[in-house]
C-alpha cells in the first residue's frame, strides 16, 4: 500500500488525480462489507481500518485517464441507524444503499435511510443495491424494482457472493460520480 | 467611675421641678437641693469632657456592639468600608508584616497546587514511559541508575526529542486527503485511509461528547503518536509527530493551516475531489516536516534551557516532599508490578507449568492463566511462596500434558517405579536412558510401559544391567573353568578332581534356578576328552562315557538342563577353547610323548539361551 501512494505523490504532477467519498448505508448484515470487500479485494487488498463504528477501505480505479481513488467508507449499522452515524455522511460524494433481497423489510429500511443520507449529503449520486441474488428465496419482485427505477431510482441486483454486478455498481457510481466535472 | 464627691441617695425630686422662675423658690431651692445642684453641674461637665466620655464608652462599646450585631446587619454595612480601608492602608505600610502573617495559611495551599501540577507533569512522562517501552526506555532506566538521577528527570531530558512524521492536509467536510507529506523512512499507512479514520474518529467525538459542532478535538494519541490537529474553517492539518512537540510548532502550524486556508480557499470551497489541484500545498507541508534532537551541539530553545531552573523553582516551591514521594510511589508500583510480572513468569518455568497469559485490568486486579500438567506443581502455592496476595490475582487453570523433559521422567517415574539402583536421565530428542541395575522382568516391563507414555519416543536400557547376569556370568565362568580328569581308561574321575566337580555341579543347578528367574533357558555342552593312547574308536567311545557320566552325576543331583554331551576322542580342544590351531596338529605326537592325564578330561560350556518373545533382550549378556 505505501507503494501505491508514494505512485500516487508521483501522479500528483503528471495526472488528473481525484478522490471520493462513499458510503454504504444499508440495514445490518445485508452484505455492505461484504460488497465492498469483494471490489476491493479484486484488485489490491482487503485492508482495511476499522474505528468507532466505520470501517474505511480504498480503491483506486483509473475511469478514462482520471486516478480516481474511491475511499469507501462502511457504516458499521445496526438495524436502527443511529443519529451518530450520520455525521459519517457529512461530505460523501455518493453512496450505496444496500438491501438484502431475501428480506423484504431491508428494502424499507434502506429506503428510509436513503432519504436520510440524501438529506444530510446533498443531491448525490447513489444506487440502491439489492444484494444477495445468488440465493434462492427471493423476496423482492422484479414489479416492485421496477416501480422503484420508475421513480427515478437507480437499482441494482448484486451478489457479493459470486461478485455479480459488484464491479459494474462501482464503476457505474464512479461514472457517475466524476461526470461534469 | 462613679465620683466620690457625689455620694448622695437620690431623692424624689418629681414636684419640685415645676416651680422654677421665683426666686424664693431658688432659694429654698438652694438649700433643698444644694447637694442635687452640684451632682447636675458635675454631670454637666462630665458629658462636655470628651476624655471622660470616651472613658464612658469605653466601658460599654464591646457590649453596644455585640446587642447590635445581634440585631442587625447594619453594622457590618457601616464598617465594611472602613475595615477595608483600614486594611489596604496596612498593607501599603508594611506588607511584610501580612506576608508574614499570611505564609502559615498559605503554605500549604501554594505546595497543593504545585503538587497538582507535577502531577500531571508527571502523568505525561508515566504516558510516554509506558508508551515507548522499547529498547529506549530501559536504555533510560539505566541510564537514571547509573547517573543517580531519577527516573522522571531522565525521560523528562529525552522527550523533549521530537519528529514531525508526517502532515496531512484534510478537507474537512468528505475527509478526503488533499495533499500528504512524510519525512524519509517513516513507515506510512495509507495516507487516504488514515485520513478518513481520523476524519470518523472526529465526528465520533463531536457526535459523542458535548461541545456541539464548535467544539473539536486539537489531538489524538495513537500509539506512541501524536496526531496533532489543527482546523481550519474547511480543511484541517493532521501532524503525526513523536515526542513532545514544543508549543511553538503548534503556533507554525497554526499559521500554516491560515496561509493554506486562504491560499485554497476557492478549491476548498468548491471541492468534490480535484485533489491534484492542491499539489502546490507540499511545499508548505514540508516545511512542517521537522524532526529536533537533544544534542549537546545544537541551540537549545530558551524555554528548553530554563526547564531545569524553572523545574529547580517548583522543586524547592513545592517542598520537594511530592516529588519524592510521587517517584515513590510510582516506582513501588512499577516494582510491584515487575515482581508480579516476574513472579508469574517464574512459577511458570516449573516444570509442568506453561504461563499462558497474564492481564491487569485498570484497577490493577491481575488474571493469569496456566496450563499445568496433572503432575505438576499447584501454582497458587508457589505463588504464595512469592508473597503474591491472593486477593490480587484470579487464577485459571488449564490442564494439558507436558513435554517438557522433568515431566516426562516424572510421569515415567511415576509409571515404571524404578528401584534406587536405576536413574533415569531424559533427552531432549525424547529418549530415556535408563542405567543403574534392576531385575531383567522389571527392565522389560519398564521399557514397554515408558515407551507407551506421552512425550516418550525411545527407551534406551544399554546403561542397565541385571546384577543378577552379573551373577550369572562368574557361576558360568566357575563352571566353564572346571576341567575334571580321568584316570587311564576310566570314566570315573580321579579322586582329586570330585570336590572340583561336586562344585561345578553344584553351580550349574544355581545357574539353572537363577536363569529361571530371569526369563533365560540354560543349556549345558559336556565335552569328553581321551588321551592319545589307543585306537581312535575307543578313544571316542571313552571320550563320550566320560561325558555321560558327569551328565548322569549331573541329573542326579536335581538338574534338569539339557545337555548336549560330545566325545571328542583324542582330540584336544573342547568347544569353547579352540586356542592355537597349529598346535593342533602336533598334539596328538606330544600327547602319546607324554601320557598325560591333564587330556582324559571333561570340560563344560554353558550356553544361556534368550526366551521367546522380546528379542531385545538378545544383546543383555553380551
Ligand atoms: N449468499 C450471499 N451472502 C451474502 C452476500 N453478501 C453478504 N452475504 C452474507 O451476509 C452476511 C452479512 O454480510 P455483511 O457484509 O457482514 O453485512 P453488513 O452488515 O451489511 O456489512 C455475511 O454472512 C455474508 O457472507 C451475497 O451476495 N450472497
Ligand atoms: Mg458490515
Amino acid at each position: 500500500m505505501n507503494t501505491l501512494d508514494s505512485q500516487n505523490m508521483d501522479a500528483n504532477d503528471r495526472r488528473r488525480l481525484v478522490s471520493k467519498k462513499v458510503c454504504m448505508i444499508g440495514a445490518f448484515s445485508v452484505g455492505k462489507s461484504a460488497l465492498v470487500e469483494r471490489f476491493v479485494r479484486s484488485i489490491f487488498s482487503d485492508r482495511y481500518l476499522s474505528t468507532v463504528g466505520v470501517k474505511i477501505s480504498k480503491k483506486n480505479i483509473n475511469l478514462n485517464g482520471t486516478d480516481l481513488t474511491m475511499v469507501l467508507w462502511d457504516m458499521e449499522g445496526k438495524d436502527d441507524f443511529a443519529d451518530v452515524h450520520m455525521s459519517y455522511l457529512r461530505g460523501a460524494m455518493g453512496f450505496f444503499t444496500v438491501v438484502d433481497g431475501t428480506r423484504k423489510e431491508t428494502l424499507n429500511m434502506a429506503l428510509h435511510l436513503r432519504n436520510l443520507a440524501l438529506e444530510t449529503a446533498g443531491d448525490i449520486p447513489h444506487i440502491v443495491l439489492i444484494n444477495k441474488s445468488d440465493l434462492p428465496d427471493w423476496e423482492i419482485t422484479d414489479e416492485r424494482l421496477a416501480e422503484l427505477e420508475a421513480s427515478g431510482i437507480r437499482v441494482m441486483k448484486t451478489s457479493a457472493k459470486t461478485g455479480h454486478a459488484v464491479e459494474e455498481a462501482f464503476l457505474s457510481l464512479a461514472e457517475a460520480m466524476t461526470k461534469g466535472q | 467611675m462613679s465620683d466620690k464627691a457625689l455620694p448622695a441617695p437620690p431623692h424624689t425630686e418629681t414636684e419640685i421641678s415645676t416651680h422654677d422662675g421665683d426666686s424664693d423658690l431658688r432659694k429654698l431651692r438652694e438649700l433643698l437641693f444644694a447637694r442635687e445642684t452640684a451632682q447636675l453641674q458635675s454631670l454637666e461637665k462630665r458629658l462636655d469632657n470628651p476624655v471622660v466620655h470616651a472613658r464612658d464608652t469605653s466601658e460599654v462599646i464591646a457590649e453596644a456592639l455585640l446587642l447590635r450585631a445581634q440585631k442587625d446587619d447594619m453594622l457590618y454595612i457601616a464598617l465594611e468600608p472602613l475595615t477595608e480601608k483600614l486594611f489596604k492602608e496596612a498593607l501599603r505600610k508594611s506588607p511584610m508584616d501580612f506576608v508574614n502573617a499570611l505564609f502559615p495559611l498559605m503554605g500549604p495551599a501554594i505546595r497543593q497546587s504545585v503538587a497538582e501540577t507535577f502531577h500531571s507533569m508527571l502523568e505525561s512522562f508515566h504516558r510516554t514511559i509506558e508508551l515507548v517501552f522499547s529498547w529506549k526506555s530501559l536504555r533510560w532506566r539505566w541510564e537514571a541508575m547509573r547517573t543517580g538521577t531519577s527516573f522522571a528527570e531522565v525521560v523528562l531530558l529525552h522527550t523533549l526529542v521530537y519528529r514531525v512524521d508526517q502532515i496531512f492536509f484534510i478537507h474537512a467536510e468528505t475527509g478526503l486527503v488533499l495533499c500528504h507529506v512524510y519525512d524519509e523512512g517513516v513507515v506510512i499507512q495509507d495516507a487516504d485511509m488514515v485520513s478518513g479514520m481520523l476524519t470518523a474518529i472526529q465526528n465520533f467525538a463531536r457526535d459523542s461528547f458535548a461541545g456541539g459542532p464548535e467544539s473539536s478535538l486539537d489531538s489524538l494519541r495513537l500509539g506512541d503518536l501524536t496526531i496533532l490537529l489543527e482546523r481550519g474553517s474547511t480543511a484541517y492539518l493532521a501532524c503525526a509527530a513523536r515526542g513532545v512537540v514544543p508549543p511553538e510548532f503548534r503556533e507554525r502550524l497554526r499559521n500554516t493551516m491560515a496561509a493554506l486556508q486562504i491560499k485554497f480557499s476557492d478549491e476548498l470551497d468548491s471541492f468534490s475531489g480535484e485533489v491534484e489541484k492542491f499539489v502546490s500545498a507540499r511545499g508548505d507541508l514540508e516545511d512542517l516536516l521537522d524532526v529536533r534532537y537533544v544534542d549537546e551541539d545544537a541551540p537549545l530553545p530558551l524555554w528548553i534551557k530554563l526547564m531545569p531552573v524553572l523545574i529547580l523553582l517548583l522543586f524547592i516551591a513545592g517542598g520537594g516532599y511530592f516529588w519524592h514521594d510521587r517517584q515513590q510511589r510510582y516506582l513501588a508500583r512499577e516494582a510491584a508490578q515487575a515482581y508480579m510480572e516476574e513472579s508469574l513468569a517464574q512459577v511458570g518455568q516449573e516444570p509442568g507449568l506453561l504461563l499462558i497469559e497474564i492481564r491487569q485490568d485498570s484497577s490493577g486486579h491481575w488474571e493469569v492463566i496456566y496450563q499445568k500438567d496433572p503432575l505438576a506443581r499447584d501454582p497458587k502455592p508457589l505463588l504464595d511462596a512469592k508473597g503474591i496476595d491472593p486477593k490480587s490475582y484470579t487464577l485459571r487453570v488449564i490442564p494439558y500434558v507436558s513435554y517438557e523433559a522433568d515431566m516426562v521422567t516424572q510421569r515415567v517415574k511415576n509409571r515404571i517405579t524404578p528401584p534406587e539402583s536405576v536413574s533415569m536421565e531424559f533427552d531432549k530428542d525424547g529418549t530415556l536412558r535408563l542405567s543403574g541395575k534392576a531385575s531383567m522382568g522389571w527392565i522389560l516391563q519398564a521399557r514397554q510401559e515408558a515407551l507407551a507414555l506421552p512425550g516418550v519416543e525411545k527407551v534406551d536400557t544399554s546403561g542397565l544391567a541385571d546384577p543378577r547376569i552379573e551373577e550369572l556370568k562368574s557361576m558360568i565362568a566357575l563352571v566353564e573353568g572346571t576341567v575334571v580328569e580321568f584316570p587311564l581308561g576310566k570314566d570315573i574321575p580321579v579322586s582329586e578332581d570330585v570336590t572340583k566337580l561336586a562344585r561345578a555341579m553344584d553351580t550349574l543347578v544355581r545357574i539353572e534356578k537363577l536363569a529361571a528367574t530371569m526369563n533365560v533357558a540354560v543349556n549345558l555342552t559336556i565335552y569328553g576328552h581321551a588321551d592319545a593312547t589307543g585306537n581312535d574308536k575307543r578313544n571316542y567311545e571313552i571320550s563320550q562315557e566320560r561325558a555321560r557320566t558327569i551328565a548322569a552325576m549331573l541329573y542326579a543331583r536335581g538338574s534338569s538342563i539339557p545337555i548336549a554331551l560330545y566325545g571328542m576322542g583324542s582330540e584336544q580342544s573342547g568347544g569353547k577353547d579352540e586356542v592355537l590351531p597349529d598346535f593342533r596338529e602336533s598334539g596328538a605326537r606330544q600327547a602319546a610323548a607324554r601320557d598325560d592325564q591333564s587330556r582324559r578330561k571333561v570340560e563344560f560350556k554353558v550356553h544361556i539361551v534368550q526366551l521367546p518373545p522380546d528379542n531385545s533382550m538378545l544383546n543383555i549378556l553380551h
